[in-house]
């Protein structure tokens, strides 16, 4: 109990020490809660206000209604573009053509093609696309009931099924921008706060040649790796800590009824999120000291542990391609955090027994890293090269 | 069986006398991996007692550090046994190395702790506590006048401070043998004296040293029994003025260049 006592103290002692390990492995929890806020910040901007578009017409005197009903959708046309946005907007140049004979074909009732220009590849023009599209489409549907309507047809006929939409989704599942982000974050959080530290503990302590003398003394193999364990495990708690407790109250500061939805982190979720995610951080620091210690050098054990990054990133991905999910998926680690973590975030209850298994799965993945690495430590191959 | 038996009769009454601390005997490892065979230590056998310090000299891949490393129980020898106290090292390495204070081939020291607080880590590791361990942590301090780096972190410390720190942290909990591999490597004149003022103050208080190296002023200077070790056996043994009558000689150096049958890998 001395020597685990004393193996413990020295690794947070150092772990604390490293001033720009400390940081990165921090300064996520920090970062994290200023990304989501502004990222969701500008996405309900983008969802809800409708922002003036600019459009090179061709012909525009040959269908002032349509261009009048445009320009009340906050589609204006191209020479009233306020200087700073011009460039912009010429470079999207995103073209409306409307032909000379618009008067003729539509007294004569001939179909009209009206032509819509524009990189339709380009992310960013996807919504003013659809504006366009839509307020065309209204222009042409207007004029179309008034046919009707003037010869005596009711315009319902064109509508015999109407469907209604009821959406069951809780109100906060609605925050699906925020709790997606967070999600991941909290998952690379409790993955990549540590790493450094972890880094530095295995194949750090082997290049300053300081294993050695650690391995020379009378102490369990096992409790060396436990305490670099812990150690590192606990910097990540730290991390995700300050990232959760942070967002709870950055959330604050977006107005979120604006697109419907509600986000909060109440005292439940934030529990139930640290118990599943303390179990990832030791697994996260389980197999960043198992690089740490295979790897030959500090430079290579970097490079392999910045691979392990995936693990969190991909998970989740691959999460949502799978249609239906076998049952196993709940109970591996991180796959079952991870689902955890979506439901929490939509609202449903807890279930405890998933969780309960994919922890208590979690940890026997970290007792059998934990194992491998002290009886790696004992090998001839490590000590043979140490020097 | 016999050969084995009657060792054993010369242990047992070795120890009774109170005289073998650390014994070697016919100790055998060879490293293998896909394309050879590499043997270190080919069947060597030795012993260091209390009161004496005992010098490993040999030429580079000679073996000492694998014979050393097997002592720390870090490797399992082939065959063949080391005792520290009567402890089997490969059988209780723990054990073996609570009697052991090692300096070891390659030493760092923790850039982000004080001096202090490694000795005392590595006198909590030895499982000292409390005023036991402060004692012992300010007695090795002022053993080899190190009070004004206690308190300061190692990033920095010179390779001479380096030395000492790791002497301080090998020695605080006053172990019977003392084990250094190449200690004297990349120290100027002053650390070296330091080194052996402190080695020889530890042997007058019968301690068991044993310590390998290159530098054969300094075992000559320094070691009361040599032990030359060559392609991982024992070439010769003796007290450095019996190595040259041994081999004719009146230089060590020249003596060992003759015993070991190559001045292949001598360093000097």
């Amino acid at each position: 109990m001395i020597q685990f006592k004393a193996l413990l103290l020295k690794e947070l002692k150092e772990a604390f020490r490293d001033k720009r390990a400390l940081m990165v492995a921090l300064s996520m929890g920090f970062l994290m809660p200023v990304v989501i806020v502004a990222m969701s910040k500008f996405m309900i901007k983008q969802a809800v206000e409708t922002p003036a578009i600019y459009v090179k017409f061709t012909g525009a005197e040959y269908a002032p209604k349509m261009v009048k009903q445009l320009k009340d959708a906050n589609i204006l046309a191209f020479a009233d573009v306020p200087e700073s946005d011009k460039k912009l907007w010429d470079k999207r140049s995103v073209e409306v053509i409307i032909p000379e004979t618009f008067a003729q074909d539509l007294q004569e009732g001939k179909r009209i093609d009206v032509i819509l220009r524009a990189d339709y590849s380009e992310k960013s023009l996807a919504a003013p696309l659809r504006r366009i599209e839509r307020e065309v489409r209204n222009y042409s549907r207007s004029i179309g009931y008034k046919r009707l309507l003037v010869r005596g047809i009711d315009i319902k006929i064109l509508n015999p099924v109407q469907l209604q939409e009821q959406d069951t989704s809780q109100p906060s599942s609605n925050a699906m921008i925020i709790s997606l982000m967070l999600g991941l974050y909290l998952l690379m959080g409790a993955f990549v706060s540590g790493q450094s530290i972890a880094v530095d503990a295995s194949a750090g302590e082997r290049e300053r040649n300081v294993l050695e003398m650690l391995l020379c003394q009378p102490v369990k193999t096992q409790n060396i790796v436990l305490a670099k364990l812990i150690s590192s495990a606990l910097i990540a708690t730290l991390s995700i800590s300050i990232m959760l407790s942070l967002t709870t109250i950055a959330v604050g500061f977006v107005d979120l009824s604006k697109i419907g939805a509600s986000f909060s982190l109440d005292f439940p979720t934030v529990g139930a999120l640290m118990i599943s995610l303390v179990p990832l951080c030791f697994l996260a620091a389980a197999l960043q000291l198992f690089v740490g210690f295979q790897a030959k050098t500090f430079k290579e054990a970097q490079s392999t542990v910045a691979m392990l990054v995936m693990v969190p990133t991909m998970i989740p991905l691959a999460l949502m391609f799978i249609e239906s999910k076998p049952d196993w998926i709940e109970w591996v680690p991180v796959s079952g955090q991870s689902l955890i973590m979506e439901d929490l975030f939509k609202g449903l209850p807890i279930e405890w027994a998933t969780l309960a298994t994919t922890t208590l799965l979690t940890f026997v993945a970290v007792t059998g890293l934990v194992m491998a690495m002290a009886k790696r430590l004992q090998s001839e191959k490590v000590i043979q090269s140490l020097s | 069986m016999l050969g084995r038996h009657s060792e054993r009769v010369i242990y047992v009454r070795a120890k009774w006398w109170g005289l073998i601390m650390i014994e070697v005997n016919n100790l055998r490892k060879s490293f293998k991996n896909k394309k050879q065979t590499v043997v270190a230590l080919d069947g060597l056998s030795f012993q260091a007692r209390d009161g004496e310090i005992t010098g490993i000299l040999g030429p580079n891949g000679a073996g000492k550090t694998t014979c050393l490393r097997t002592l720390y129980g870090l490797l399992q020898a082939d065959e063949g046994y080391a005792t520290i106290d009567g402890i089997n090292a490969s059988e209780n390495p723990l054990g073996a190395r609570a009697k052991l204070g090692i300096f070891p081939d390659k030493f760092g020291l923790y850039e982000r702790l004080t001096a202090y607080e490694q000795i005392d880590y590595f006198a909590s590791l030895h499982g000292m506590t409390g005023n036991d361990k402060k004692q012992a942590i300010e007695r090795v301090i002022a053993d080899l006048d190190i009070q004004e780096l206690a308190h300061r972190k190692s990033a920095g410390f010179s390779q001479g401070q380096r030395m000492k720190v790791t002497l301080a942290q090998a020695l605080v909990h006053s172990p019977q043998n003392f084990v250094l591999d190449e200690p004297t490597r990349g120290l100027d004149v002053m650390s070296t004296r330091v080194l052996r003022n402190y080695l020889n103050k530890f042997k007058e208080k019968g301690h068991c040293i044993l310590f390998s190296s290159h530098v054969m002023q300094e075992v000559a200077a320094l070691c009361d029994r040599v032990i030359i070790v060559a392609d991982g056996k024992l070439a010769a043994q003796g007290t450095p003025q019996e190595l040259c009558e041994l081999a004719g000689e009146t230089q060590l150096e020249e003596a060992f260049v003759k015993l070991i049958g190559s001045d292949e890998g001598v360093a000097a």
